[in-house]
């Protein structure tokens, strides 16, 4: 127990740090202590006041919003399918999102302000084909069939979007931001479009924790307990799919957060407690995501790096470093 | 009087012309049983004769095509999840195991059963989680991990999970199948002194002999149908045992012990 209280107090540690950080650091460096009375309404106003609000606020917001997304609806992905490979690509989502990305790039270039819509109802469809497959006829909502339909869908719309890129090359360059996965400095367009999408993911996720526990002892040990195993996957699937595809919408593709960040805080908390596994992942997602864009925008100032593969490039070798030791 | 206030107590569980199907394939063709509160009643019979799929549909976890099922005197379709795991706890074969578990942790999960969405745990679930643990002796490793545990341990284990839903009703799905001579003896006492302290069990028994000596009564099932019902030393008669398993054997006990004598290689 005290284990896992440390856990969450070590992220939320660092979740803090990595949110001062993200709004302190970049081409102007504006000194903590100053960005904390700019939060807090006190600071004079001028160009850092400017700059931390308008610039770096929404993007250290998307940041925290769009890591604890993906590293919840990863641990809720793992925990349903009872599968330490899931993550949002295995319901079809970041196919779909990636799928309906570089249509609007290659289409619609003159409404790239569409990306993120084209994002999220690409995301959400392929994930609503995949239920639509998985989740009918016989062995409805089984984890095999689930997986099955996921990676199917999950190839249909890559070959999509590589065909779409073939058949464009010269809009390569601009989907290729979308696809590695990124942040960018917009405001807060992006989330006025999404909020409601990562809303409804959060409500839908607070009440399966419990279920999720459930289904960890098995599907027949969840039944006992009056629960519908098939029922509870696809409301995680479901609360999974508005995660990530409002995610996507936002950053682009960064499935791997979701993929690793819930491996990392078990590890850590040496339980799959879902009531530990949830939090710690939102929290440990945010964190990863607002310190791995904050160096990801840094270490070649002013050029930014897209965090997706910076954090990828940063995160496989820790990851690999703990399977190490804890497997 | 007595007499009158037995007959009157409704059964613990009733099931009428049971059919089940499978993707389309019957398994249960004609299954009719009723269990009495208190009593403990082992289903044997062949490999494939449909007696864990009528089990799991007495349970709630399989949809019967056909037939009746009432809990209580309930009708089973009246009955919500949650209230159906109020009224019986079913024991799986074998779990799985998931990593980083903790055996306090899954009789925890066995009694969020009883807890409203979102709610949480009172004093009385954490007493629930106790008593569950103690009765089925876990408690001794109550802090370790599941997967370091013997499958002996882990049986007891799955057994306090239901054990914390605190229903009237226990059903074990051949509980003792993959365990050696002294984790079987140790479960099966366990299962006999659940039913003295006044828990209806109902168990999926391979072991003639083993359902011989605990079991009140026995249901034999064969291709999908009851074919007889009775205390064990009644109905496991040589003639049923070649009818329905197709083997020459009979059952003996004495000071109570049981044991099957088998003509292994036919009849000398």
């Amino acid at each position: 127990m005290t284990r896992r209280l440390i856990v969450l107090a070590t992220l939320v540690a660092l979740l803090i740090a990595a949110a001062i950080a993200e709004l302190a650091l970049g081409a102007v460096k504006v000194p903590p202590g100053e960005v904390l009375d700019i939060l807090f309404g006190s600071g004079k106003a001028g160009p850092n006041h400017q700059i931390v609000e308008s610039l770096r606020l929404p993007r250290t917001v998307e940041a925290l919003v769009v890591g604890a997304a993906l590293g919840v609806a990863g641990a809720i992905l793992q925990g349903a399918l009872a599968n330490p490979l899931a993550s949002p690509d295995v319901i079809g989502v970041t196919g779909g999102s990636g799928f309906g990305a570089i249509l609007i790039i290659v289409l619609f270039p003159e409404k790239i302000a569409l990306l993120p819509i084209g994002a999220l109802f690409f995301g959400l469809l392929a994930a609503a084909l995949v239920f639509a497959f998985a989740w009918t006829g016989r062995n409805r909502g089984a984890i095999a069939k689930v997986v099955l339909a996921g990676i199917a869908m999950l190839s249909l719309f890559t070959a999509g979007t590589t065909g779409l890129l073939a058949a464009f090359p010269e809009k390569a360059p601009s989907a290729i931001f979308f696809l590695a996965g990124g942040l960018t400095s917009s405001g807060w367009e992006n989330l006025e479009t999404t909020w409601p999408y990562f809303l409804v993911g959060a409500i839908l996720v607070a009440f399966l924790i419990r279920p999720l526990d459930r289904l960890a002892l098995g599907d027949d040990v969840a039944a006992s307990l009056g629960s519908r195993p098939q029922l509870i996957r696809l409301g995680a699937a479901v609360a999974a799919a508005f995660l990530a595809a409002a995610s996507a919408a936002i950053a682009g593709l960064l499935a791997f957060l979701g993929l690793v960040v819930p491996h990392v805080v078990r590890m850590a908390g040496k339980t799959s407690s879902q009531t530990f596994v949830v939090p710690a992942s939102a929290l440990g997602g945010a964190a990863l995501l607002a310190g791995a864009d904050t160096l990801a925008r840094t270490v070649r100032s002013p050029v930014e790096l897209p965090v997706g593969p910076f954090m990828v490039i940063l995160g496989v070798p820790v990851f690999l470093w703990l399977l190490r030791r804890a497997l | 009087m007595e007499a009158a206030a037995q007959i009157s107590a409704p059964l613990a569980l009733e099931a009428y012309d049971v059919q089940v199907k499978i993707g389309g394939t019957p398994i249960v063709h004609d299954a009719s049983f009723q269990v009495r509160p208190g009593e403990l009643v082992a289903v044997v019979g062949p490999n494939g004769a449909g007696k864990s799929t009528l089990v799991r549909s007495v349970c709630g976890m399989q949809r019967p095509s056909a037939g009746a099922i009432a809990w209580l005197g309930t009708e089973i379709g009246a009955l919500s999840g949650r209230e159906l795991a109020r009224l019986r706890a079913f024991v799986p074969q074998r779990m799985p195991v998931p990593a980083g578990v903790t055996v306090r942790e899954a009789v925890t999960i066995g009694r969020s059963s009883q807890l409203r969405m979102l709610g949480r745990m009172t004093r009385a679930d954490r007493d629930a989680i106790e008593r569950a643990m103690a009765r089925a002796e876990v408690g001794r490793f109550a802090e370790r991990a599941l997967t370091t545990l013997s499958g002996g341990e882990l049986q007891r284990v799955q057994i306090a999970i239901g054990l914390a839903q605190e229903a009237p009703v226990l059903i074990a799905d051949e509980p003792t199948s993959q365990l050696d001579l002294g984790a079987t003896v140790e479960v099966a006492a366990l299962l006999r002194n659940l039913t003295a302290e006044g828990l209806t069990v109902l168990l999926v028994v391979h072991d003639l002999a083993l359902a011989a000596a605990i079991a009140d009564t026995v249901i034999v099932v064969s291709k999908g149908r009851t074919v007889a019902t009775g205390p064990p030393r009644e109905v496991l008669t040589p003639e049923l045992l070649a009818e329905v398993w197709h083997a020459d054997a009979w059952l003996s006990e004495r000071d109570g012990r049981t044991a099957l004598h088998v003509a292994w290689l036919g009849q000398r």
